[in-house]
């Protein structure tokens, strides 16, 4: 690596003086070298850029030029281009590893003391070097400051209340040390909307007390209609809505268009510290376009090539008029999978507030049963055209978690061995029409409720429902709005609910397996457990079930688990107990996403996952690395 | 006539005041707030979020203080013009409004001259000829434009110009043209899309305006001047434009009232199918995420504009048609 990386300089050195432009950096940049409006390459490049591996990355070396147009349904959507472009501290390549980006190296001590190595000369997209600085005024000037403060350490950097030491060894080396480990830090570093722990240190000073007079600030954030000085600098040195073309980024692309618009263009960062394996800065491509456009029309537009990179707004069901599309607009249908655990999964509500449901629910078999009574070989032909796999909530065989067992855990269509499972829970007595009677002679009909946005959970229910009548269970449709279906299901109201499966179907073994264990109010089948543990016990209730306590442990466990082997084995234990409860019933997953892409647009990869984490939509696959063929 | 304006003026106070707490009211009646669908949105997008952080925002944008203390912070910062701050856009209210408002007057100026074009000829050869074959198809194509759903409408029309016309897909111009400065070429692209909000937004007004015009200038085409005018050798055309059609337009200039808000607020579906950058798209994308001072603020300005709508109607009224009567004693 380091014997490649002399090469590079060196040979980006011998490009540069010996005057040949054909390598190194955009025209777009060139002209702007040769008026004197930007220094050179060599001055704009870290000393130890961060190279692409090209060849691992499956690649080709790109042309410079041209405007990749995106298409967005809300102008809140600019946050979406920090998650495409995806420069991160330390973030997740292609492969799913966690490795350095920004940083130049990092070096974790028992999970606990965490160094940092920045790159030198690595510059803001302003041209000011990136050092420790910008990350002292991030914990001291901003998380530490008594007004900037008010809201805290970030969650992610918190063990259990504490908070860590910071501290700045040199310029670009600086250390973050808690008295237990922290595996949340580098994850969430990685993330797709990730913890900043750094800021333009030189650009936000002038909004600060501490460098700036406070009337000059009180005049500053009065013309800006700011409430007072915290406000205008909360508004100023936001880093993921790209809507401050005076914030210097270190991203790929910066926003040069000052909201509200309808149409931003990002333009090159000068100073981006990512290469080609030629020494050719990247990006190649030299503005990023977004249209600001209702998100209904976006597959209409994407439909006629009106966007050069779209997967957003784009659904399973558009596909065959994308593909139908294809010649006139000039563009190619990708389908990718999506990294979600289950397409459409059922989320018996194990905190549901009337007793005799919170009962059944509570009753393995009762779930185990519902399962095995799904056909997912018709769902899978009916509505995905055949291109998804059967399979219950869980990781996707193109995991390293991936077993057999979990795939295929109570997921046989098996409506015999449902049944009996139904009879020997009690529930033999039925109505005239077959429905089975629950213990207090009402019907055993079950109200799934839907956050109502997609047509595809429906049609998939209506299946479910079919399926389920041949085990004397009657189904109906509840279909809601977002937030009342979120409160219903949080109060108990709801009994059973359906939503997406796993997040992330992808995960390695240091990405947390908080999914898989109460620990989040948002799961549906345990909204009150989570909630009882996402706020240490202020609200919610107690786990009082011993297979979601044992989760629960596992997931303890994995926390402080001191090694990869050790936490690769409590995940493989959580997803193991998570399948054979039927936590939440999957019905297929490896379900493909529609990508829209310019029939000119190269490095795209063919075959990928698409999801939210790990591959932050398109960021793993570096779209500073894509090019237009033209 | 004087006092009667200043009189209608000092109604129009109490009734702000009502709506204003109405509005108010009903954009807190929903359960939870802008921050809480922020989150609900975030999760189905597969998202995580700090729970610090929207605690944090809900102190910083005063929503831990009871709910009449923000109305009163709302509604005393309208009068100066303050019309508070939108969540979504992270904007102050006057900012992301002001933006959109010039294209929804185009629209609708256009849908409006549109319409009156259409329906007038043909209301009044409806009223001339009724119950001619000629009277039966007009004003069946123009319930057939009243009974089409516009959306659909749109959505044909906006394909087709695609297919043959090779226009992009939903706007009023070019993405290219979006914020660059007014040129002729920007001209024709707005021009080349402005044809298709303004044809279905005004198929649907027609039907109606037709049918109004119609009635109006029947009732008085049977009214004895119109008899003695023939009788005296009146030509036909003139006979029919110098009296009956403007005796008809009363309920026109009653009209001019509900025009007004409708001017801003444009025709919001037709919009939002056709991705037009209007304001009634982002009245409805407010209330949908609860971002309540931008959707309050923009329903005051709506009834603000009808308040003084039917005001100027009301007086323009009094002026043209001298037989209306101002009620209340107050003279003339």
């Amino acid at each position: 690596m380091r014997g490649m990386l002399k090469t590079t300089l060196s040979m980006v050195l011998t490009v540069w003086m010996s005057g040949i432009s054909f390598a190194g950096e955009a025209p777009m940049i060139a002209d702007k070298v040769a008026k004197g409006e930007l220094p050179p390459l060599e001055e704009r490049l870290p000393k130890e850029p961060m190279i692409v591996d090209y060849a691992a990355e499956n690649k080709t070396e790109g042309k410079y030029g041209g405007d990749m147009r995106i298409l967005m349904g809300k102008a809140k959507d600019t946050r979406q281009m920090a998650v495409y472009s995806y420069a991160r501290l330390v973030g997740f390549g292609p492969d799913f590893i966690l490795g350095p980006d920004i940083a130049k190296s990092f070096d974790v001590k028992e999970g606990r003391e965490f160094t940092f190595t920045l790159r030198e000369g690595h510059r803001w997209s302003d041209g000011h070097l990136l050092t420790t600085e910008d990350f002292r005024y991030f914990w001291e000037d901003m998380v530490k400051h008594p007004e900037l403060g008010r809201k805290g350490v970030p969650t992610d950097m918190l063990v259990e209340g504490e908070e860590p030491t910071f501290e700045v060894i040199d310029e670009l080396t600086f250390k973050y040390t808690w008295s237990k480990p922290n595996p949340a830090f580098l994850p969430a570093l990685a993330g797709a909307s990730p913890l900043y722990i750094y800021r333009p240190a030189h650009y936000m000073k002038q909004f600060h007390t501490k460098y700036t007079d406070a009337d000059k600030l009180e005049e500053m954030a009065a013309e800006a209609e700011a409430k007072d000085w915290t406000a205008l600098h909360t508004r100023k040195q936001r880093q993921r809505r790209a809507e401050n073309p005076d914030l210097p980024t270190l991203q790929a692309w910066w926003n040069r268009t000052p909201p509200p618009s309808t149409r931003f263009v990002f333009e090159r960062n000068p100073f981006y510290h990512r290469v080609d394996p030629n020494g050719n800065q990247l990006p190649y491509i030299d503005n990023v376009i977004m249209n600001i456009v209702s998100k209904d029309v976006i597959p209409a537009k994407a439909g006629t090539g009106e966007t050069d990179l779209q997967a957003r707004y784009l659904r399973f069901d558009h596909i065959p008029f994308l593909k139908q599309g294809e010649a006139s607009g000039k563009f190619r249908t990708l389908l990718w999978n999506l990294g979600r655990g289950s397409q459409v999964a059922l989320f018996p509500n194990l905190n549901a507030s009337d007793p005799v449901w919170r009962d059944l629910n509570r009753d393995v078999r009762f779930r185990r049963a519902l399962s095995l009574a799904i056909n997912r070989d018709e769902i899978n032909e009916s509505i995905y055209f055949g291109l998804a796999q059967p399979s219950a909530n869980t990781v996707l065989p193109s995991s390293k978690f991936h077993r057999d067992e979990y795939t295929t855990a109570w997921t046989s269509h098996d409506t015999k061995k449902a049944n009996a499972l139904l009879d020997d829970m009690g529930l033999d007595k039925r109505d005239e029409d077959g429905t089975r009677l629950l213990p207090n002679g009402a019907r055993l009909e079950i109200t799934v409720e839907s956050a109502g946005e997609s047509t595809e959970e429906t049609d998939v229910l209506e299946l479910i429902s079919a399926h389920v009548k041949d085990i004397g269970v009657k189904m109906f449709v509840r279909a809601s709005q977002r937030d009342i279906f979120r409160r219903r299901a949080n109060s108990g109201e709801t009994v059973m609910s359906v939503f997406n499966g796993l997040d992330n179907g992808v995960p390695s073994a240091d990405m947390s397996p908080q999914e898989l264990a109460p620990t989040a109010q948002p799961q549906l089948q345990w909204p009150q457990w989570g909630q009882y543990n996402e706020t240490g016990g202020k609200a919610g209730t107690k786990v009082d079930m011993e297979s979601a306590e044992t989760q629960l442990a596992l997931y303890n466990q994995w926390m402080i688990a001191p090694d990869m082997e050790k936490k690769t084995e409590i995940w493989h234990e959580m997803l193991g107990n998570y399948t054979d409860q039927v936590f939440s019933i999957g019905t297929v997953n490896n379900s493909r996403q529609p990508v829209v892409i310019s029939a000119e647009l190269r490095n795209v990869p063919e075959e990928a996952t698409y999801s939210w984490e790990p591959t932050s939509y398109f960021g793993a696959y570096r779209p500073d690395t894509f090019w237009f063929d033209r | 006539m004087l006092g009667y304006i200043a009189k209608r003026f000092t109604y129009m106070i109490p009734t702000l005041i009502l709506t204003s707490m109405l509005v108010f009211f009903l954009i807190e009646l929903p359960p939870g707030d802008y921050f809480e669908s922020y989150v609900n949105e975030l999760i189905a997008a597969g998202e995580t979020i700090d729970p610090k952080q929207i605690e944090f925002l809900r102190t910083e944008y005063g929503f831990d203080r009871p709910v009449w203390e923000r109305y009163w912070i709302w509604a005393t910062g309208m009068l100066v013009g303050d019309f508070g701050y939108s969540f979504e856009y992270e904007l102050p209210v006057r900012e992301v409004i002001g933006d959109r408002l010039i294209f929804t007057i185009i629209v609708t100026f256009f849908t409006i001259i549109f319409t009156w074009l259409i329906a007038f000829p043909i209301g009044i050869y409806s009223a001339t000829h009724q119950y001619s074959w000629g009277d039966y198809g007009l004003t069946f194509l123009g319930l057939l434009g009243l009974a089409t759903p516009n959306f659909l409408l749109a959505l044909i029309m906006m394909y087709l110009a695609n297919q043959w016309f090779g226009t992009a897909i939903g706007g009023l111009m070019d993405p290219e043209f979006v914020d660059k400065p007014f040129s002729f070429a920007k001209f024709l692209s707005v021009m080349e899309h402005l044809w298709i909000p303004v044809i279905v937004i005004g198929t649907s007004g027609t039907a109606a305006m037709i049918r109004r015009v119609r009635a109006n200038l029947l009732d008085e085409l049977r009214k004895p001047y119109v008899t003695t005018a023939r009788a005296k050798g009146v030509p036909e055309f003139k006979g029919l434009m110098k009296y009956p059609f403007r005796m008809s337009l009363n309920f026109f200039i009653a009209d001019i009232g509900s025009v007004l808000p409708q001017v801003i607020s444009g025709a919001e579906i037709v919009a939002i199918v056709l991705s037009l950058e209007t304001t009634g798209p982002l009245l409805i994308q407010a209330l949908q995420s609860q971002d309540m001072y931008l959707a309050g603020s923009f329903l005051m300005l709506l009834a603000f504009l009808t308040v003084i709508g039917v005001l100027i109607s009301d007086i323009a009224l009094g002026f043209l048609d001298p037989r209306i009567r101002l009620q209340g004693g107050v003279s003339r």
